[in-house]
């Protein structure tokens, strides 16, 4: 316990790192930092419609987040999960406007196509990965320019809605995510998240399976050892995070836009990644992050019109948590090799 | 380039009253050590006697809570490692520290490249590597690429990193840990080269055998104190045993009752490749009865690794069958052997034993997640668990704080301490023991060994794999010996040969193809 509460403290100052330094740049450009974050947690969490707003924007931040937590406990690297958001998306999205179901059918069938879309579509790096040992990191990152620039392709040729936008047809009333308020589009999405996290930080701590995952990810050889089938579980691990990945695509299609756009969904699925590595792979810390991230992006809103700073600068500050993070993750190793070295025996 | 080092002083360190806490512990109390230039100075004790951390004071990694450091005569306080090197010392750690995608040259320059224009000057670095090779008798290929070479040759670099530092006196903590006889030997002629040229060195290790053959002078430690220090011809080693340990232990050969059982494990005609895909196990055929102790001799690196992994499944056979109470292990996942009755405790403890990073709860439920009490319908019973490890702990004697803390704070020997509590509890009918000793304190391989010899009378089959000689005369009914690959032969545990066996482990015995000899 004492060890979990040490590693996130060095997160924590990270984070604290990163805003000042994020400080120190605002007032490069002649702002005052007082200024800019009050407005950020002003647009952030200012009203009850503002409060939505943030959430609306962590739903598939936490999700993807999720996905990538997945993947960090079973030892892979899910750098694809914004490809298997988009075309999670866009499966959803199809089923929306081109199956006719019932109402509460709907939904379900077009969520559960978007998880298959997602396993599918991370099925491909996860079977070179697995049989012939090609790095998951390269090929999922490859794989979300194939995905986005495939997704524009159906949009906008195969599937797009007669007028200007690129963008399908909108989707059925019946495939409709709820709302949870009448003041915002928030919707059963943060739910579905906020069980999944549950969920899987439960599974992760009490079956079995989740125990040889976690071994796999953390001593392959041990878990090899064990009689644990590594690449098997290595396989099915990325198949569960890009499932995770295509499920927060189609929340975002059935639940925010009801029709799949072009570009709907920019930087979530990278967004949790980080949010996931912040919280050290850890589901439920991954919901602290994620609103943490959520709400940069919610509170910059306001920062274009209420101050000199530009929005961008949410997207400095993260750089800068993703930096102080990494040092602090290389300090720790460095800090670690001689302490385990002292510990070893005294 | 050492400067400070007034040739006149007598003795190369002073460590005066030296006490360190970690907390409640007390892992050095009012240490006093003198060591003489020009001496082999031997450091033992048991781990946990608090040597490397004596050590890790002496080199500036910790600092002392009270008591003085005296180098080459002169008080100094060592703040960091830096004022240590710059007084003359070196350290070699246990864990190399080596990048393995450099070459050997740029590993011992690596912090103090030396620089032409800017850039490494890669072509002077490789010649003072040469240099210092040749003149040091550390016989290493400049050029060579880390993660080409045996462990005996990278400890070679990281002896010569401290000397291309300018060490005088040099630090070697368990330096014979990983290494074979062989070049454990040729480790100790150099060492006495070293003093021979007035160099000083501290010698850190629990192989009495070898305190005896290379020191001149033993210091004692027990429970961070500092137990005694005499000349080592004056020693034998059952005084260092009783110093060390704090009683009489024997390492006589166990007392056993005949027994007769079934065959267990019947190894047929086994070839086995290593990773380079060459032959390194050839053709084994034997036989482990229940209650029954076999053991494998030999010099590291002859096959006995590769016959360990595939008996265990983490490696194929390419020829030959090993029937396991009627499964053949060579067709069998991991899983299946283990289902078929197999418990391994596997040589390289730290990467296949054991995750380091889990809680020693955690640790002994590997192999049981899916089995009950451990767990029911897939859900994992922690509680049932945590028992079981608060039983283990008690029963095998593993020094922790308590089940869930975390394996890699334990010594090497608590560790593998715990490999074995979870190994020898599944009711297997074959036990596979690779090195059952190794890094393990005087002690603990005295309870490993009585674990053992239970084992055996309770009627399983074991096979224990040892570098170490004593240890299977210790324990053997039957002692294969492997070279090269093959089984050269068999002798009675009871009444063995060492001298015969010694030769029959250098491949010094008729009827052996010659060429293979000398590949």
């Amino acid at each position: 316990m004492n060890d979990k509460l040490r590693a996130f403290s060095g997160q924590i100052v990270a984070v604290v790192i990163a805003l000042a330094i994020g400080a120190v740049i605002i007032m490069l450009i002649d702002e005052s930092p007082t200024k800019v974050f009050m407005t950020l947690m002003r647009g952030a969490f200012g009203d009850q419609a503002k409060i939505a707003g943030t959430l609306l924007q962590t739903t598939p931040i936490l999700i993807c987040g999720i996905a990538a937590c997945i993947g960090l406990r079973g030892g892979m690297f899910n750098v694809g999960i914004e490809g298997q958001l988009f075309l999670g998306g866009f499966a959803a999205a199809w089923v929306g406007f081109a199956m006719p179901l019932p109402p509460g059918l709907h939904v379900v069938v077009a969520m559960t196509v978007a998880v298959i879309a997602g396993a599918a579509w991370v099925s491909i790096p996860a079977f070179f990965r697995t049989r012939y040992g090609t790095n998951e990191v390269v090929s999922t990152i490859l794989s979300n320019y194939v995905a986005v620039l495939l997704t524009s392709y159906l949009t906008i040729f195969l599937f797009k809605r007669p007028g200007g936008w690129s963008e399908t047809p909108p989707i059925l009333a019946t495939a409709y995510l709820p709302e949870l308020f009448a003041f915002s589009r928030l919707n059963w999405g943060l739910i579905i998240g906020l069980a999944l996290a549950l969920f899987v930080a439960w599974f992760f701590r009490s079956t079995a399976k989740g125990y040889s995952i976690s071994m796999v990810g953390s001593a392959p050889k041990f878990a090899e050892y064990g009689g644990i089938d590594v690449k098997r579980q290595g396989f099915m691990v990325l198949l569960a995070s890009g499932a995770v990945g295509g499920l927060a695509g189609g929340i975002e299609t059935l639940g925010v836009h009801h029709r799949f756009m072009e570009g709907f969904a920019p930087g979530f699925g990278f967004d949790g990644l980080i949010a996931a590595l912040l919280a050290n792979g850890s589901p439920i810390g991954t919901i602290v992050t994620a609103l943490f991230f959520g709400a940069l992006r919610n509170g910059s809103l306001l920062l274009e019109t209420d101050t000199n700073a530009s929005r961008e600068i949410i997207t400095v500050i993260q750089a800068l948590i993703i930096l102080s993070v990494s040092a602090q993750v290389l300090m720790k190793r460095r800090g670690d090799s001689t302490a385990g070295e002292r510990r070893w025996k005294f | 380039m050492s400067t400070t080092s007034p040739a006149t002083a007598q003795t190369a360190v002073e460590l005066i009253g030296i006490t360190k806490r970690f907390g409640a512990f007390v892992a050095n109390e009012d240490v006093n050590l003198t060591v003489k230039r020009g001496e082999i100075h031997a450091i033992i004790g048991e781990n946990g006697a608090g040597k490397t951390t004596l050590m890790n004071i002496l080199f500036g990694l910790l600092q002392p809570d009270e008591g003085k450091i005296r180098l080459n005569g002169q008080d100094t306080v060592v703040g960091d490692p830096a004022t240590a090197i710059s007084a003359g010392l070196g350290m070699v750690h246990q864990h190399f520290k080596l990048v393995p995608s450099l070459s050997v040259a740029d590993n011992v320059f690596l912090g103090m490249e030396i620089r032409r224009n800017g850039l490494i000057d890669h072509a002077t670095q490789i010649a003072k590597t040469r240099e210092l090779s040749e003149r040091f008798g550390l016989k290493v290929e400049p050029e060579e690429r880390v993660s080409l070479l045996s462990v005996g040759i990278e400890q070679r670099i990281e002896i010569l990193k401290v000397l291309a530092r300018g060490a005088r006196t040099i630090i070697l903590d368990e330096p014979t840990a990983v290494l074979t006889p062989q070049e454990s030997r040729e480790l100790f002629q150099t060492l006495r080269g070293f003093v021979a040229g007035g160099m000083t060195v501290i010698f850190i290790s629990h192989h009495l055998e070898e305190v005896m053959e290379v020191s001149d002078t033993v210091t004692v430690l027990r429970h961070g104190k500092h137990v005694a220090t005499r000349p080592t011809a004056e020693l034998t080693k059952a005084d260092m045993v009783r110093m060390m340990v704090g009683r009489d232990v024997s390492f006589d050969r166990r007392p056993r009752e005949k027994t007769d059982g079934q065959v267990v494990l019947d190894v047929k005609n086994l070839w086995a490749r290593d990773d380079r895909r060459l032959p390194a196990l050839r053709d084994a055929t034997f036989t482990v009865r229940g209650g029954e102790i076999v053991g494998i001799a030999g010099v590291a690196g002859n096959g006995q690794t590769e016959l360990a992994e595939v008996l265990s499944g983490l490696r194929p056979a390419s020829h030959g069958s090993a029937m396991l109470k009627g499964s053949d292990l060579t067709a069998l996942s991991t899983a299946a052997i283990r289902e078929a009755g197999l418990a391994h405790v596997p040589g390289d403890r730290l990467v296949r034993g054991v995750d380091g990073s889990a809680s020693i709860s955690s640790n002994l439920l590997m192999g049981r997640q899916n089995k009950a009490p451990w767990s029911r319908n897939g859900i994992l019973d922690w509680r049932a668990a945590g028992n079981q490890a608060v039983e283990m702990i008690k029963r095998f004697d593993i020094r922790a704080r308590g089940p869930e803390d975390t394996v890699k704070r334990l010594s090497g020997g608590n560790i593998q301490k715990v490999v074995l509590a979870r190994e020898f509890t599944n009711d297997a009918d074959f036990l596979l023991i690779d090195q059952p000793t190794r890094g393990v304190d005087i002690g603990a391989q005295e309870s490993i060994h009585d674990e053992i010899m239970r084992q055996r009378a309770s009627g399983r089959a074991v096979l224990v794999i040892s570098v170490q000689l004593d240890e299977l005369l210790t324990l053997a009914d039957r002692i294969l010996v492997m070279f090269n690959g093959r089984i050269m032969g068999e002798v009675d545990g009871g009444s063995a040969d060492s001298e015969r066996i010694g030769m029959m482990m250098a491949g010094l015995e008729p009827g052996i193809v010659s060429d293979e000899v000398a590949s």
